[in-house]
């Protein structure tokens, strides 16, 4: 395999229809613990300065359209604050790569 | 045995019978000894080409990059063509010390930028032309000076920036000679114009000085915009004195003038004038030859310190008045021509001690290679690998610069091999002046966007018309190529005169995409 | 092992016959064979003197088997070519009559006289009497040896799985030998199952191909190791001994294929088999027909990191349970006879050749793109488009040389573009016969069968070859059209054509891990980074080591046949030695002299073979003559003659150096030249009749290792008038790195000289390869002003200085 710099945008970038995810974040239950931030692939989500009723600082989403729609965030957390919905998938949404 | 002989038209070629006795040939016409010079031979023992370049020139597969890169070729086609002036110094050199290819060279360097073997070109002609010289064989130079005086757009001005016929050898008197040959050639006067279309030239460098004079002897109404007092672009502004005298510029300007171009100084499109205000005023064609002024800024801390020179300002400085504010020691940041320039100018001024600090290697540099050579000649120091930390002051004023030495690693975007530093190679330099020649971009902002540009902001034409993206709108120069030198900002300028033509007789649909020239 | 006397007496008195070969005009042409046959007969011990005209061939053996048994003959010295290219040749002479094959020696001239010194006709005859006199004092010295017979084991390796590999290592396992074929990416099939079609059958390459590919995945005979990388290989011929390192592919073998798993993954790059111009997923198989049939994770892209599994969508969407985030990798160590490499070449990088806008303009693509698109099994299935806006290109260029035959790029020609690229118009013309194709080429090479053929089927096809390489490739902005510039030099035009699509005819390069790949093999390299073969023209296959061939691109570039050819060449040459089963050991190993051996270990450290075993508490020394490759460093190292260097012994060397200074010994370069690179780049220089002065005297040792100070001081004793040591260039010694031991006593040299104010420069050290005949030329043209220099004082200092040694 060619080990030239791959900087073509690839031909059939439009057709590959790659999950569309929407991420919830349900500011009052969380806790602040980080740990969805923390361990996002893809780093999408980003520690807020808006303090919830609990006295902390909950998630706020940054980066929707790089989710992966791994679903780490809704099965770490331990107070199920924070979940992914999967939209319809549609065609001509761009591929996410990893950073 | 036969030998084929060809004469200088090539439909004639006659054949002639040769006598063969013992190790000597003999003409059975003139009954005289034949010498016969045999390609291959010819090609490794012709004295006319240094050592080091004649073990190079072996390589030179007839490519033709270099005729297709050459503004000299492209201006004078069919009649100059480098490839073929090359191939005939290592065939049959005798009769390409008789060629006016020679001369016609404009050492822009083009060619040796793209040739796959690395030939520079210019300094073989020059070797040639030397012998020349020697021998006496000047009908060549003065059929050259006559072809010069035809297709050339101003002469003189390539005379001085381009040809340099006194790196040759040929005697003193003839070259001024020939230069007042050329200066009192029968000009053409202004012709009765009975056009309608009338068009507007932004920016009064060579390319808009060419494309001017072109449109105006065709009897197009032209009018020239040019943001500064005086017109003349970096020939007025930055091109030093002894490179180009000024009253010389000033005498082909006033060709201009004589053509009845309406010259409209300290008038800058898009302060004084908008763009858009050209179409209402009746101009049906705009060329934009803008150049590239806005020097590159270093970045470095005591970048705005009390002795740091953006090099553009020197040399305008220079040329206009000759006190220049500078010190003994004096730094030259970058690689370029404006670099060279500098670095010379600082050396006929106040300056004792001259550095250039380049950040790769002179296979790298964009300068002229000839131009390298000379300032070397005079005195200027060339330190390569070095890229400067931070200039270090004294009393508000520059005392030195800190510089680190860089190696050269991966290529980048620009094939050129990347600079990486070398960790705690930290050094300095004691210097009381420091001069900015790092490069010039081009300011194109009071454009449209619809006249496309790339990332470094230069204008995006097609290569045939000189045609922007936007209808109408041609471009040309450095505006469109970067830095580059005088003749191929000419040879822009005449390109997009005979497209602009087009328009203004408003003859009808652009030509087929599919041009072939 | 037995213990010989320090200074083994000569039980029979020498009786040498010296043959002065003419090799036609060769070397007659140049040196009076007849006057150095004659000048032969005069040296002590010599009993009969010949020149003959062909030696080596039949008639000339035969006429030394007789006077071998006519005149009682008991050493043999043939003055003619390389002893690199005949020795085992005359040795295999004199075994047949009876007398031991080391008791025969070659001077050397023809590479290293007549063919170097064509304008000095009787320095040349001078030179080689001096060479005659050498080789006559050493095998007046020459003892019979008896080799040491090695076990091969009947293994072999393939690196490589491209077609080379696949070839060969199918033509091995059908031999019946057992094969490892180990392949760096996740599937075999390197570059032939890129392209489209091959020239000049316009066969679909991935058909012909994939039979192969299932076949080495099947056969019974081969063991597959992909996404595998070779990590170490110790030993020598017959005997190697490889650790693979496998890459974990994180898929069991459970896997079907069936792509569920790429389904189901959420990120997606671009692929590398099709150049970046398609998509694949983290988990994926390299190409449809790819073998071994599985899929591979890339850990770079998947999200799960080391320990935290944040998405199991593939783990959920396979059936089969085939997926193994803990698949560790795995180091496998092999036990092989012979060795094929078969690496292959990648495609040259254009995006240096910033005129051709490469990577800054969309439409201008390389060779192996076009084969990706045009492929059906591509990303645009089959169809040709421009990749700005995917229509189908009305008129097309296509540009030769690119990257190749220049300074800025390879200075070589890579074979296989030309033909390429009239193979790509005919497909072109086959699909859409209207559109018009531009080719700017410098020359046209259709050297093969059917070659020429095809270029004809081209033109007539209406495809332009226009001559002369287009100096620019300017985009236009709005259209993405390109407009390519450049002088047609046969009509003397300067042409201005608008194109829809410019192909770039890219050369090929070898694989940028081939530095790994020749350290780990102490390979040669040419100057264009490909592999060196042993001899040009009669051992195009064998690998300059032992044991080691050379199949497909890694040696040079070559098209499918070629690549085939030479790939079935290595193997029979492989299965030449697996077939005899053993092999022998040049017996040229060291023994030691307990007598004289004071037990100080260096020779066991400076061993690179680690052949030699000291102990210090029983006070032995042993050397595993298996594992000894003959370098010859214990034996400079040794300073106290304990160890006897069979074949290359010290006194051997010492009377090669007497006989050379015998007169005019300050005219003279003495050289000390390593078999292996010196010597060999010397008969480079021969065979290329690069010319340099005549005063140079070269002895051959297998390794500058040999080289002891005692030598060089020996040659100043004796009024030598300069001394070059040449050898490997450091880390490429064909003993690994016996050659840091030679710069080490140099530099030592050197000291000790400017202490004894000898002047240093008479003393030189020059890294030469095997393909540099040019630098050891111009070291020894350079060295003239060295001896220009010289002073008959400066003579005398020297010899008294080293007096004795």
């Amino acid at each position: 395999m060619t080990p030239q710099k791959l900087w073509r945008k690839p031909l059939d970038a439009e057709k590959i229809g790659l999950p569309k995810a929407e991420i919830h974040v349900i500011t009052d239950l969380c806790k602040g613990c980080d740990f969805c931030i923390e361990f996002c692939p893809k780093k999408v989500l980003e520690k807020s300065n808006k303090l919830n009723k609990r006295g902390a600082y909950p998630p706020k989403v940054v980066d929707e359209d790089n989710c992966a729609l791994c679903s780490f965030c809704t099965a770490i957390c331990p107070e199920f604050a924070v979940f992914t919905i999967e939209k319809e998938r549609r065609e001509g949404s761009e591929s996410g790569e990893k950073q | 045995m036969t030998l084929l002989k060809r004469s200088n038209s090539a439909s004639d070629l006659y054949v002639c019978k040769v006598l063969y006795r013992r190790d000597r040939l003999y003409s059975r016409r003139t009954k005289k000894p034949l010498t016969i010079v045999l390609g291959r031979e010819a090609r490794m023992e012709s004295p006319l080409i240094p050592q080091e370049i004649r073990e190079k020139t072996k390589y030179c597969f007839e490519c033709g990059v270099c005729t297709a890169s050459c503004p000299m070729a492209e201006l004078l086609s069919p009649q100059y063509n480098p490839r073929s002036v090359l191939q005939q110094i290592l065939e049959d050199p005798d009769r390409a010390l008789k060629s006016e290819g020679l001369w016609l060279c404009a050492w822009c360097y083009k060619c040796y930028k793209r040739c796959p073997q690395g030939l520079k070109l210019p300094e073989i002609l020059h070797t040639a032309k030397q012998e020349v010289a020697k021998r006496g064989f000047d009908a060549s130079f003065e059929k050259a000076v006559s072809i010069i005086e035809k297709h050339i757009p101003f002469p003189i001005l390539c005379w001085y920036t381009c040809f340099h016929p006194e790196r040759t050898g040929i005697p003193n008197d003839k070259i001024v000679a020939m230069k007042e040959k050329l200066a009192g050639r029968p000009k053409k006067g202004k012709k009765p114009t009975n056009r309608q279309g009338r068009a507007a030239i932004i920016g009064s460098g060579p390319a808009g000085l060419t494309a001017a004079c072109q449109l105006a002897e065709r009897g197009y109404p032209v009018t020239l915009f040019e943001a500064l007092p005086k017109i003349g672009g970096m020939l007025r502004k930055s091109m030093p004195a002894y490179r180009l005298p000024r009253k010389e510029l000033d005498n082909e300007i006033q060709l201009l003038k004589d053509l009845g171009v309406e010259i409209r100084t300290s008038t800058e499109v898009g302060k004084d004038i908008k763009f858009d205000e050209l179409w209402r005023c009746g101009y049906k064609v705009v060329f934009v030859a803008v150049g590239a002024h806005t020097s590159l800024k270093l970045g470095i801390e005591g970048e705005d310190l009390d002795g740091v020179i953006d090099a553009l300002n020197f040399l305008w400085t220079a040329k206009e008045s000759a006190k220049v504010d500078i010190t003994e020691r004096v730094g030259v940041i970058g690689g370029g021509n404006v670099a060279i320039d500098a670095a010379r100018t600082a050396l006929r001024h106040k300056a004792k001690e001259v550095v250039i600090l380049y950040r790769r290697s002179l296979n790298e540099m964009t300068a002229n290679p000839w131009e390298i050579g000379e300032a070397e000649k005079e005195g200027v120091r060339i330190e390569f690998q070095v890229a400067p930390k931070k200039i270090l002051k004294k009393d508000g004023k520059v005392a030195g610069l800190e510089c680190f030495r860089v190696e050269l690693g991966e290529l980048d975007e620009t094939g050129r091999k990347r600079p990486v530093p070398i960790e705690g190679s930290e050094f300095s330099l004691q210097l009381g002046t420091v001069i900015v020649a790092i490069g010039e971009r081009t300011e194109t902002s009071f454009l449209p966007n619809e006249v496309e540009r790339d990332r470094s902001n230069r204008i995006l034409v097609n290569p045939v018309t000189m045609e922007t993206s936007m209808t109408r709108v041609f471009a040309g120069g450095d505006a469109v190529t970067g830095p580059a030198s005088v003749i191929e900002a000419i040879l822009a300028g005449k390109r997009a005169a005979g497209f602009m033509e087009k328009y203004l007789n408003e003859t009808g649909e652009r030509e087929d995409a599919h041009l072939a020239s | 092992m037995p213990i010989l006397p320090a200074d083994p007496e000569i039980t029979e008195e020498a009786r040498i016959g010296v043959y002065v070969c003419h090799c036609g005009l060769n070397i007659a042409g140049t040196v009076n064979c007849e006057e150095v046959a004659e000048f032969a007969a005069t040296l002590p011990h010599v009993v009969v003197a010949k020149d003959h005209r062909y030696t080596c061939s039949d008639q000339g053996q035969e006429l030394i088997k007789n006077d071998i048994k006519n005149s009682d003959l008991n050493r043999i010295v043939v003055a003619s070519c390389s002893p690199r290219l005949h020795e085992l040749t005359f040795r295999k002479t004199c075994e047949e009559a009876g007398l031991n094959k080391y008791l025969f020696e070659m001077a050397n001239i023809r590479e290293h006289c007549s063919w170097v010194h064509h304008h000095d006709k009787e320095a040349a005859t001078e030179k080689a009497k001096d060479l005659v006199r050498a080789a006559v004092a050493k095998a007046t010295l020459l003892e019979s040896e008896i080799e040491t017979v090695v076990p091969i084991n009947r293994k072999a390796l393939v690196i490589g799985g491209g077609v080379a590999g696949i070839q060969a290592a199918l033509d091995l396992a059908d031999t019946g030998y057992k094969v490892f074929v180990v392949e760096k990416q996740p599937s075999i099939g390197g570059r032939m199952a890129q392209i489209d079609k091959t020239f000049p059958t316009m066969d679909c390459s991935i058909c012909i191909l994939a039979p192969k590919m299932s076949d080495v995945g099947h056969h019974p005979n081969i063991e597959l190791y992909t996404n595998s990388e070779v990590q170490e290989v110790k030993g020598y011929i017959g005997n190697f001994t490889v650790k693979v390192l496998k890459k974990p592919r994180y898929i069991t073998d459970e896997c079907s294929a069936c792509n569920d798993c790429s389904e189901a993954c959420p990120i997606a790059a671009p692929n590398e088999f099709d150049v970046g111009l398609a998509t694949r997923k983290a988990i994926f198989t390299p190409f449809a027909q790819a073998v071994p049939s599985t899929y591979i994770i890339d850990r770079d892209l998947c999200l799960n990191e080391e320990g935290i599994m944040t998405c199991d969508k593939c783990i959920e969407a396979c059936e089969r349970q085939a997926i193994d985030f803990d698949m560790k990798p795995e180091t496998i160590e092999l036990q092989v006879g012979t060795i094929v490499v078969a690496t292959g070449a990648e495609v040259s990088d254009p995006t240096r050749f910033t005129n051709y806008g490469y990577t800054r303009y969309p439409n201008v693509i390389t060779s192996l793109e076009f084969e990706r698109l045009i492929n059906a099994g591509g990303p645009s299935s089959g169809n040709l488009v421009r990749p700005s806006d995917m229509k189908i290109p009305k008129t097309v260029a296509f540009i030769q040389c690119v990257g190749s035959r220049s300074k800025k790029g390879n200075p070589y020609c890579s074979n296989v573009c030309c033909m390429n690229t009239v193979k790509d118009s005919l497909l072109i013309k086959e699909h859409w016969p209207d559109v018009k194709i531009y080719v700017f080429y410098l020359d046209m090479r259709a050297f093969g069968k059917g070659f020429e053929d095809l270029y004809r089927r081209a033109k007539e096809a209406g495809v332009m070859f226009i001559r002369g390489l287009p100096a620019e490739v300017v985009e236009d902005p709005k259209t993405h059209n390109l407009w390519v510039i450049g002088e047609n030099t046969l009509q003397k035009e300067i042409y201005k054509i608008n194109l829809d699509l410019v192909i770039l005819s890219v050369g090929i390069e070898p694989c940028k891990d081939s530095d790994a790949i020749q350290r780990l093999f102490t390979l040669s390299r040419t100057s264009d980074g490909f592999f060196m073969e042993a001899h040009p023209k009669l051992k195009p296959v064998d690998a300059p080591t032992g044991g080691v061939f050379l199949a497909g691109c890694a040696e040079s570039p070559k098209d499918i046949k070629d690549s085939v050819t030479q790939a079935s060449a290595a193997a029979a040459r492989a299965g030449i030695l697996m077939a005899q089963g053993k092999v022998t050991v040049e017996a040229i190993t060291p023994k030691p002299i307990l007598e004289n051996c004071r037990i100080c270990g260096m020779c066991a450290q400076v061993c690179p073979y680690n052949a030699i075993v000291v102990d210090k508490e029983a006070k032995s020394v042993q050397v595993i003559d298996a594992a000894c490759a003959g370098c010859g460093t214990c034996g400079a190292e040794c300073q106290f003659e304990a160890l006897h260097m069979r074949h290359f012994t010290d006194n051997q060397i010492r009377s090669q150096i007497d006989a050379l200074t015998e007169e005019d010994a300050d005219t003279k370069i003495i050289a000390f030249c390593c078999n292996w690179c010196a010597y060999a780049g010397a008969d480079f220089a021969g065979v290329s009749r690069i010319q340099y002065p005549p005063n140079v005297r070269i002895i051959r040792t297998m390794c500058s290792g040999r080289v002891s100070s005692t030598f060089i001081e020996h040659a100043f004793a004796r009024g030598a008038g300069a001394v070059l040591v040449a050898g490997c260039h450091p880390g490429d010694c064909h003993y690994i790195d016996a050659n840091y031991q030679t710069q080490r006593r140099v530099e030592r040299l050197w000291k000790k000289m400017a202490r004894l104010d000898v002047d240093t420069d008479r003393l030189q050290l020059l890294w030469a390869s095997a393909a540099e005949g040019e630098r050891i030329a111009t070291k020894i043209r350079e060295m003239q002003s060295v001896l220009a220099k010289l002073k008959p004082e400066g003579v005398e200092k020297a010899t008294k200085a080293f007096e004795g040694r």
